[in-house]
């Protein structure tokens, strides 16, 4: 019994879905082929298929994995010492920064009661591109009773990034999910500075009830030669923007909304806001910076309470060498 | 002259800060940006409004103008998807209230204005809860019961949130009548490129990326300020 619920991977002959942006018009000027690899070649195609669920014996673990390169996930952990019955995953890239023509494609579920954390190595950096463009998608499905941090790491665009993503989520409605980005205005010591050098961010997430009941959609699209993020109202002076998406039951939502504080503090140059989302799914919130330590903390800070009002435990402290 | 006369003078009645739907009642989180000293002369309102208009342009300008040809088209379903689209689009809390209870009154006067099948379905539709009804949805099924163009429809939701914000400017932002009118006269200089680029967008297609006002929005929804509702 205990054999058949190791992890199980299928890499080999499964089929890798295709990732498809072109209903996105935003996309539209950033087609050409690159010259080196062309769109979707074998590692520039990458797949992951995490599923985790409860073993007999009552424990979470990491139960389905497949994975294509340049996506790595190796095994899940259980280091979190708050909840040391938590597995953990990095997501990480063999590849280095995600290039012109990369594809991926991540799927994520989370099988009746079961919880898991998921983040990033190191901070993921969206490479210098000259044609076509990078994009990811995910499908994340939270069954019933069931608790996902995710929490990746900052990402990075270079000048001239091109990057879209699509975060489809499933969530039944006694279920929680922490999802947080956090993006930098690009490289900002590198050379005299790269910020907001890019072509163009666009992200979108969304979710939906099992039964398919729309609940939000969040799309955001960051195109510097058009409209500058410098405006008063987009990002003015500051350079890191975190977006956390909180989907848990109404009960918890107006717990944690009660405990969080918006704030602008111009010492620390640090704002943070919080709201409901549509639908009583949850919350939003958003916190802008300077740099990514003091806005990575507060994000922390928030996933502490999130993970407190459902799960009655803090957030450890973080790793020193993260 | 291109128009007919009581299309003009339509369109004048829609877009006139008078026109009783409440715009009044909110500043679109200028209240906040004053107090916090983010908004604090001419060339700070005028950004803040530059803002405004581009966020109302990929949201609400793209409901609108959707509403608007599916009224023309008689497709009350695509009516109905719309406005949906919005409201999950729609971020923030008080963002949403403010939509819809200036859409759930512009409904009601609409039915008085004119005999249109649609506009009275539609405010069935609110009142029932089928439809959340949003005021940029209600502006394209007004201004095409009315024989208005998409064109002036645009012109209008624009001219209407960037006089809703300098209006409220008058009454919390240390800026005179001169400075708003300045701000008005020169941001509709920008509308015929905005609407170009606003036309072409599906409704599955809209966006925004406004950190700043996310942020002053959330601290007036947290805290006590309330001569606006917004």
């Amino acid at each position: 019994m205990a054999f058949d619920y190791q992890l199980r991977e299928t890499t080999s002959n499964s089929h890798v879905p295709e990732v498809d942006f072109s209903h996105c018009s935003e996309m539209a000027p950033y087609l050409d082929e690159p010259i080196a690899m062309y769109v979707g070649a074998p590692g520039k195609h990458g797949y992951l298929r995490l599923g985790f669920e409860m073993d007999p014996r009552g424990k979470s673990i990491l139960r389905d994995l497949d994975r294509r390169a340049p996506l790595i996930v190796q095994q899940a952990l259980y280091f979190d010492k708050e909840m040391p019955e938590m597995p953990c995953v990095y997501i990480l890239s063999s590849g280095g920064p995600n290039v012109e023509g990369d594809r991926y494609q991540q799927d994520i579920t989370l099988r009746k009661d079961s919880y898991a954390f998921i983040s990033t190595g190191a901070a993921t950096k969206l490479a210098e591109m000259e044609r076509n463009y990078s994009g990811m998608v995910q499908n994340i499905t939270l069954e019933e009773n069931t608790y996902l941090e995710y929490m990746p790491e900052p990402i990075y665009p270079c000048k001239h990034t091109r990057y879209i993503s699509d975060t489809d989520i499933t969530i039944d409605q006694t279920s929680t999910l922490f999802y947080s980005e956090i993006y930098m205005a690009g490289r900002k010591y590198y050379n005299e500075g790269e910020l907001y050098e890019y072509d163009i961010l666009s992200v979108c997430s969304h979710a939906k009830r099992p039964d398919g009941t729309p609940l939000f959609r969040e799309k955001f699209i960051i195109d510097p030669k058009n409209i500058n993020p410098r405006q008063l109202g987009i990002m003015g002076d500051f350079d890191v923007f975190a977006n956390v998406i909180v989907i848990t039951p109404k009960e918890h939502a107006d717990a944690i909304y009660a405990a969080t504080d918006a704030f602008i503090n111009r010492e620390e140059k640090l704002a943070a806001g919080i709201t409901h989302l549509p639908n009583n799914a949850g919350l939003l919130f958003k916190v802008i910076g300077m740099e990514p330590g003091p806005v990575k903390k507060i994000v922390r800070e928030f996933l502490s309470k999130v993970r407190r009002q459902v799960k009655g435990k803090p957030l450890p402290e973080e790793f020193p060498w993260r | 002259m291109s128009q007919n006369i009581a299309e003009i003078m339509r369109l004048l009645q829609f877009t006139d800060s008078t026109f009783p739907v409440g715009t009044f009642s909110f500043s679109n989180g200028l209240e906040t940006a004053g107090f916090e000293n983010i908004v604090h002369d001419k060339k700070t309102l005028h950004d803040f409004v530059k803002s405004q208009a581009l966020q109302a342009a990929f949201t609400d300008g793209i409901a609108a103008l959707a509403a608007h040809r599916a009224y023309l088209a008689g497709n009350y379903d695509a009516i109905v998807e719309a406005d949906r689209t919005l409201i999950l689009c729609k971020m923030n809390d008080e963002a949403r209230q403010m939509l819809q209870r200036m859409g759930k009154k512009l409904s009601e006067l609409s039915v008085r204005l004119s005999d249109s099948g649609i506009a009275r379905h539609w405010l069935e539709d609110i009142k029932a809860g089928n439809t959340p009804g949003t005021y940029p949805v209600a502006q394209g099924i007004v201004f095409a019961a009315a024989g208005i163009s998409e064109e002036d429809l645009f012109c209008s939701h624009q001219y209407g949130v960037v006089n809703m914000v300098l209006s409220a400017a008058l009454r919390c932002i240390r800026v005179s009548h001169y400075d708003t009118q300045e701000i008005l006269y020169e941001m509709s200089s920008q509308v015929k490129s905005l609407y170009e680029r606003v036309k072409v967008l599906r409704v599955d297609e809209m966006h925004a990326f406004f950190p700043e006002l996310d942020i002053l929005a959330s601290l007036h929804e947290k805290g006590n300020m309330r001569m606006f509702m917004n």
